[in-house]
């Protein structure tokens, strides 16, 4: 009653031989069929391991450089902002120099100077206190206050109680005088480039013009490259134009002669000049800043299709491998139904005859 | 030979055959028991020549029923720890399947993935350090990473409990196979003493072997009075003769650095750092190595991160002359009055929070995070924005920048000495997955080698239905021509009879 054991097979065996392959096929097929439709892996963990860290450190590059990327839409915003700004003041600043070029000293062309002061003057500051979303561009870091305090505000601003101050000092008397008309070209002259220039610059400009701070703010634009992404209104630009204009609009209309007036008009004009010359500068630079935004996008925008590609090689499944797949594990699953009936007929007691 | 003879004879092939169809019947109504042995009716003459049955053994196959039960063990092991092992690298899955919900969960809701949200969180407020709401977002980010961390240091408890509780379960079921096998093993050698079939008593020991090897490793030795003595497979005794005393004592709630209870046999532990002779497989050693090893390696490094963040956030003086020490800025822990050492960060991941002096939900102002002194809101020495300027950067630059920037780590939890927190947190995620894709791998190829020595044990030992069928011919046949015999003796008497 012995049979060859190489031979011999169970009868329980031979049952659920096809069993397993057949659960494992249908669980293979499960996956298969989730990654066709997602078309990237069931489970990264599982099939990465020891890779998963690396996988993760690609995506947050990726997260990391599309954060950039739409952070500098704002850099941008704020430097574009502080460009047209710039613009307007230059083109203000040419407008002025203009005038400034046809005026000669006659009767009542005092006024004309003061109005041309006073406008170009509200003008800068209109300008200095531009703002993109809730930051005053030319703040410096101090952006939550408005740059430029205006000057002809009730009460007297302090910017033009101190020039009234200083007049005072040098002549004894205010612009408007009449005995102001006593006071020569040459006096009028070494007061513009002495005591009044003085009140635009350092400590008497913090204090009466300008809460900007002199620190800029930076931003970083790409990994690891942070840039200056924006000026302040202590530059001299904003210094040379604000006393060219305050000079005009406080000296221009008041009862001095024709001669002072001829040296406000000429030291107005050659501040003017500077002032242009300086705002150019600015506007270089931030132009290039703006150019580095640029090139830091596109830049990016490379480093992102190289990333995403490689985070693609790890995630990914071939559409082609798991539609084959799919296919196989179905003719298989199909197989196992087919021979475990097939086996259930290969069965001795069914070719007997019935007793 | 006399007439007599002759029906002696057919009598003892009756006796024979009636024997023989008795353990084909047991064969066939057996043939779909798992772990049943064909039973062989032996089969010799008798002194007057005719047939008797000698004895039934059983085809047993020791050496396959060792592979089938070490293989199991070894299945069961890789199992316990790929469950286990799962459940935790859930928390750090990025699959796109796993997230569900919107793009800024794409890299799931690991440490890491959080982490990296709140570098984006910093360089978006770093642009517009004058938005409130940029600053929210910081502080957003912030509390999901240390959430993130709360949650998978509660998952790593969660583990270790259900690996604790395994153990209580397995233990009892260990216990309860002992018993069980002192019957089986009585009834054998009793049955051998007497001369009796012990063959299901045979089949009930083998069949309690293996379920046991699902719980423990274990190898047998058989004595010469038919005893079979049981060994865990470090060589601890779990049966002989009487079964020993496998006791456990669970420990509800594992969290930090409580250990659980050592598994023993006799007062000798079985398992844990501890003992002298550590079982090596079955699912008891699997639930052992996830509570004791693994899940406590993955908390120390989530540990470790939380640790890292507290000292990376922390806001030093900042004084011409310092004189103050550090303290915990944006993330702390509750009550905490100074920095933790990392050489000792036990619990940190479990309780680590963002600062409420920084969060406006409870009350805090979040632009804290620009101007410092979010540790002491309101002491100039802690305040990094000397000026008030709304759009000062500095101190979230040093921020982002100290997620990138190489820190000191305790190498006891596995990922180095030195690294920065982003790359600290991607290699904790590598090794969690790098041992789940192990585990994962290893219980599939052991729960193969299990089937196929399953089967080749069935194989040897199991029942052939055709065979049996055979068999039960050849006996008809056989009881046919026995009954041709007996008629035709018979009518021999008969004939003998009538003509005397």
């Amino acid at each position: 009653m012995t049979t060859m054991s190489a031979n011999f097979v169970s009868s329980q065996a031979l049952a659920t031989s096809l069993v397993l392959p057949a659960m494992q096929a249908q669980s293979s097929l499960t996956t298969a069929m989730t990654e066709e439709s997602t078309g990237q892996y069931a489970d990264f963990g599982l099939q990465l391991g020891e890779q998963s860290g690396y996988e993760l450190s690609l995506k947050e590059q990726v997260g990391q450089l599309q954060t950039l990327t739409s952070n500098n839409s704002i850099v941008s915003t704020s430097l574009s902002t502080a460009q047209s700004a710039l613009s307007a003041i230059s083109s203000s600043a040419q407008t002025t120099l203009n005038d400034l070029a046809t005026w000669t000293p006659s009767a009542n062309s005092g006024a004309s100077l003061q109005n041309m002061g006073q406008s170009a003057l509200q003008s800068l500051i209109a300008s200095a206190n531009a703002t993109s979303g809730d930051q005053y561009v030319f703040g410096g870091i101090n952006s939550a206050v408005a740059p430029m305090a205006d000057y002809y505000s009730p009460p007297a601003s302090a910017a033009k109680t101190a020039i009234d101050q200083a007049f005072q000092t040098a002549f004894g008397v205010l612009p408007t005088d009449p005995a102001a008309a006593n006071i020569s070209a040459s006096a009028m002259q070494s007061f513009l480039s002495g005591p009044f220039a003085a009140l635009f610059q350092g400590a008497s400009w913090s204090a009466d013009w300008s809460s900007a701070s002199s620190a800029n703010t930076s931003a970083e634009i790409a990994p690891g490259q942070t840039v200056t992404t924006s000026t302040n209104a202590n530059q001299p630009g904003f210094q040379e134009l604000a006393q060219a204009y305050a000079m005009l609009s406080e000296f221009g209309g008041s009862e001095l002669s024709g001669a002072a007036q001829q040296a406000v008009a000429t030291a107005a004009s050659s501040l003017v000049s500077q002032g242009m010359d300086s705002m150019t500068n600015i506007q270089a630079e931030l132009g290039s800043t703006q150019s580095a935004v640029t090139n830091a996008n596109s830049s990016m925008s490379s480093q992102l299709a190289i990333l995403q590609q490689q985070v693609g090689n790890l995630d990914d499944v071939d559409a082609n491998t798991t539609a084959a797949q799919i296919n196989s594990l179905t003719n298989q699953i199909q197989m196992a139904y087919e021979l475990t009936s097939r086996l259930q007929e290969l069965n001795l007691a069914q070719y007997l005859p019935v007793p | 030979m006399s007439l007599s003879t002759a029906f002696n004879v057919i009598s003892s092939s009756f006796a024979v055959n009636s024997a023989q169809t008795a353990v084909v019947s047991n064969n066939i109504a057996n043939a779909n028991t798992p772990g049943y042995s064909r039973e062989i009716a032996n089969v010799a003459t008798n002194s007057y020549g005719g047939a008797d049955v000698a004895s039934v053994t059983r085809e047993a196959n020791a050496a396959l029923l060792e592979q089938v039960s070490s293989s199991t063990s070894q299945a069961a092991t890789q199992q316990a720890i790929s469950d286990g092992l799962s459940t935790l690298a859930a928390t750090v899955d990025d699959s796109s399947s796993a997230s569900s919900t919107s793009g800024a969960d794409q890299n799931g809701a690991s440490p890491s993935a959080m982490l990296a949200n709140l570098q984006s969180a910093l360089a978006t407020y770093e642009d517009s350090p004058t938005s409130s709401s940029a600053a929210d977002a910081v502080v957003s980010a912030a509390s999901d990473l240390a959430s993130s961390l709360n949650s998978g240091s509660a998952t790593v408890a969660q583990v270790r409990e259900q690996a604790d509780q395994n153990i209580a379960t397995s233990v009892g079921t260990i216990n309860s196979l002992l018993s069980q096998f002192t019957a089986a093993n009585n009834a054998v050698v009793t049955g051998l003493q007497t001369g009796g079939n012990v063959a299901s008593a045979e089949d009930t020991r083998d069949s309690i072997v293996t379920q046991l090897a699902q719980q423990i490793g274990v190898s047998t030795v058989t004595a010469a009075n038919g005893s079979e003595s049981i060994y865990t497979d470090s060589g601890v005794t779990l049966f002989q003769d009487a079964p020993r005393v496998v006791s456990f004592t669970p420990t509800p709630t594992l969290i930090d650095d409580v250990s659980g209870a050592p598994v023993t046999v006799d007062g000798v532990p079985i398992t844990g750092a501890r003992s002298p002779m550590p079982i090596q497989s079955g699912a008891l050693a699997g639930y052992a190595a996830l509570r004791d090893t693994l899940a406590p390696e993955y908390q120390a490094q989530l540990d470790q991160i939380a640790g890292g963040l507290i000292n990376a956030f922390a806001e030093s003086d900042q004084s011409a002359t310092p004189t103050l020490p550090s303290l915990p800025g944006l993330f702390t822990t509750p009550g905490a009055t100074s920095l933790p050492s990392m050489t000792a960060t036990t619990g940190l991941a479990a309780t680590i929070e963002v600062n409420p002096n920084v969060d406006a939900s409870q009350g805090g102002n979040p632009n804290l995070l620009r101007d410092g002194s979010i540790s002491d809101p309101g002491n100039p020495a802690y305040t990094y924005n000397s000026t008030g300027s709304a759009s000062y950067t500095g101190r979230i630059q040093e921020l982002a920048g100290e997620i990138s920037a190489s820190q000191s780590f305790d190498p006891s939890a596995g990922l180095g000495s030195s690294s920065s927190l982003a790359d600290y947190a991607n290699a904790s995620v590598s090794w969690l997955q790098g041992e789940n894709q192990q585990a994962s791998d290893s219980s599939s190829y052991q729960n193969a080698l299990a089937t196929q020595a399953t089967s080749a044990l069935s194989n040897a030992t199991g029942v052939n239905l055709d065979a049996e069928m055979t068999n039960m011919l050849n006996l008809e046949n056989s009881y046919a021509s026995s009954a041709k015999l007996l008629t035709t003796v018979t009518s021999m008497f008969s004939a003998l009879l009538d003509a005397a």
